[in-house]
């Protein structure tokens, strides 16, 4: 689908790394014009052309700030990708105030307030397409991660709300769930298995497609949502998992 | 209190298909100890215990004139019936490709042919009842796959879909219909499926594992459910497919770092 964001204007969330860059860089293969945050001053190897600003998206008057950045930048805004994302490893019992608003600071209520703030820009301009990213434990638990886990759902929740209350203006409003992405987080995991040949071997046998996902397999899928050959799929989840949800957690042939 | 103590199916006519499988038996016999009348029927009563108050009735689920002669025989001695238990059903082991038509149609013919035929002639009895609970056997299978096990995983989408028809067509009539979809259960289906990676034995500590609740489902577990969804305690109940599997599908797989 080359060029197929000619001419599009698109703020992503947490575009410094992973997921987050992918999308950056694959928008920009397409012909987008890319805005990205982090809470970091930019980064060194932010590929040419992309525009960097720094932000806290939490915090509401940064997030705000961020779209009015945007909007002046770019000249407007099509595509919202609601990327950035932190996960904190703890049950429910374990789980302090702290944790709460920091995990759903970023991963629920930033999502709020880029919506809430994008929209009218978009409905202005006659429509737009937000892409929000959550993941297969929205619906399938990782254990320990309980709050993280929580605001997957929620996303979900919230891209289905968006997609009906703002479809008649013209926004579609989507989700991404991946499983597993061969991040540098999931790589150094990874490492510290006690065989990390075994455990990588495992983890791609209990794929259907053989192996894990790569930030890329999601930017294809943002790609594609934020296209016009899109242009019907509205306030859904597009579960982008190489089969593993499809399979049954019981593999006897893994044993 | 007199009620519950001579059990909640107290006068109650159950069938249960399948009635002398590992989990049919368990159906069966909670059944007959909540007081219910129960007929178990079966394509051979091997495995059947010496249950007082279960009567055996060979039944080929896939042929009309054998599900038509069981009902006719419940109609003749009872009158009415007010539970239908679809528990019979084959698994067979295989991918796409190697299976057969006749696999096919066999697994098909069974789990859920054999539904479809029980039930339609199981409703006029029910609607002697004045009502009814019918309850059919899916899997968790219907959601997600096991490997090797594609015609299997295919009925029980099939019933599903039927268990939501059919509660749909029916609920007018005070019949409810549900499905339960279990798990793993520990039965002589399940070794099979696990003995194809090795022994069960050894795989009993993994298995347990690998649940939230660290063990795997038993006949009564299954039994309990069934118990509930016939009885007037779920007279709400309908339409639904009802999981239960220990939380093993509201996990995520894990890494095994």
């Amino acid at each position: 689908m080359a060029k197929g964001l000619e001419g599009k204007r698109a703020l992503v969330t947490g575009g410094s790394r992973g997921i987050g860059r992918s999308i950056v860089e694959a928008f920009m293969e397409e012909g987008a014009q890319v805005l990205t945050c982090g809470r970091n001053s930019t980064p060194t190897d932010l590929p040419l052309g992309v525009a960097w600003h720094s932000a806290d998206v939490s915090d509401r008057q940064q997030a705000e700030e961020l779209v009015a950045v945007t909007q002046a930048q770019l000249g407007g805004i099509d595509i919202l990708v609601n990327n950035a994302g932190v996960q904190i490893e703890k049950t429910v019992a374990e789980s302090s105030d702290e944790d709460w608003e920091r995990l759903m600071g970023v991963n629920a209520k930033a999502v709020f307030q880029l919506c809430r703030s994008v929209i009218p820009v978009m409905a202005g301009q006659g429509g737009g397409a937000i892409i929000n990213i959550g993941s297969i434990s929205a619906s399938h638990a990782d254990p320990k991660m309980a709050l993280y886990n929580a605001s997957k759902a929620f996303v979900q929740g919230l891209t289905r709300s968006i997609a009906v209350d703002h479809g008649p203006q013209g926004i579609r409003c989507n989700a991404i769930a991946p499983g597993w992405i061969l991040t540098e987080m999931a790589d150094s995991a990874f490492d510290l298995a006690r065989d990390p040949a075994a455990a990588r071997a495992d983890a791609a046998a209990r794929h259907p497609v053989g192996r894990l996902g790569t930030p890329d397999d999601i930017a294809q899928a943002a790609v594609w949502l934020a296209s016009a050959e899109a242009a019907f799929v509205n306030g859904q989840t597009i579960t982008v998992d190489g089969g593993l949800v499809a399979a049954s957690p019981l593999r006897p042939e893994l044993f | 209190m007199s009620e519950v103590a001579q059990g909640h199916l107290a006068g109650r006519v159950a069938v249960v298909t399948g009635g002398c499988g590992g989990i049919g038996q368990a159906i069966c016999a909670r059944f007959a100890k909540e007081g219910a009348k129960v007929y178990a029927a079966d394509i051979s009563d091997d495995g059947m215990g010496e249950e007082g108050a279960v009567t055996f009735h060979r039944t080929d689920v896939t042929s009309e004139d054998s599900v038509s002669a069981l009902m006719t025989a419940i109609d003749d001695n009872d009158g009415k019936l007010d539970v239908l238990v679809n528990a019979a059903g084959i698994e067979i082991e295989k991918t796409v490709e190697e299976t057969s038509l006749e696999d096919w149609n066999r697994i098909f013919a069974i789990n859920v042919t054999g539904m479809f035929l029980t039930s339609k002639h199981a409703l006029p009895l029910m609607r002697k009842a004045g009502g009814g609970s019918i309850v059919n056997f899916g899997s968790y299978d219907g959601f997600i796959a096991d490997p090797s096990l594609a015609a299997y995983c295919a009925t029980k989408g099939a019933v599903h879909a039927l268990t939501r028809a059919m509660a749909c067509d029916h609920g007018p009539e005070n019949i409810r219909v549900n499905a339960v979809c279990p798990g793993y259960i520990d039965t002589p289906m399940l070794q099979s499926f696990c003995g194809s990676a090795g022994d069960i034995e050894s795989l009993k500590s993994e298995v347990r594992h690998i649940h939230p609740l660290r063990r795997y489902g038993t006949p009564e577990d299954v039994a309990n459910l069934v118990n509930w969804l016939a009885g007037d305690e779920a007279r709400y109940a309908s339409g639904q497919l009802w999981v239960l599997d220990g939380g093993l599908t509201a996990q995520a797989q894990q890494m095994r770092l």
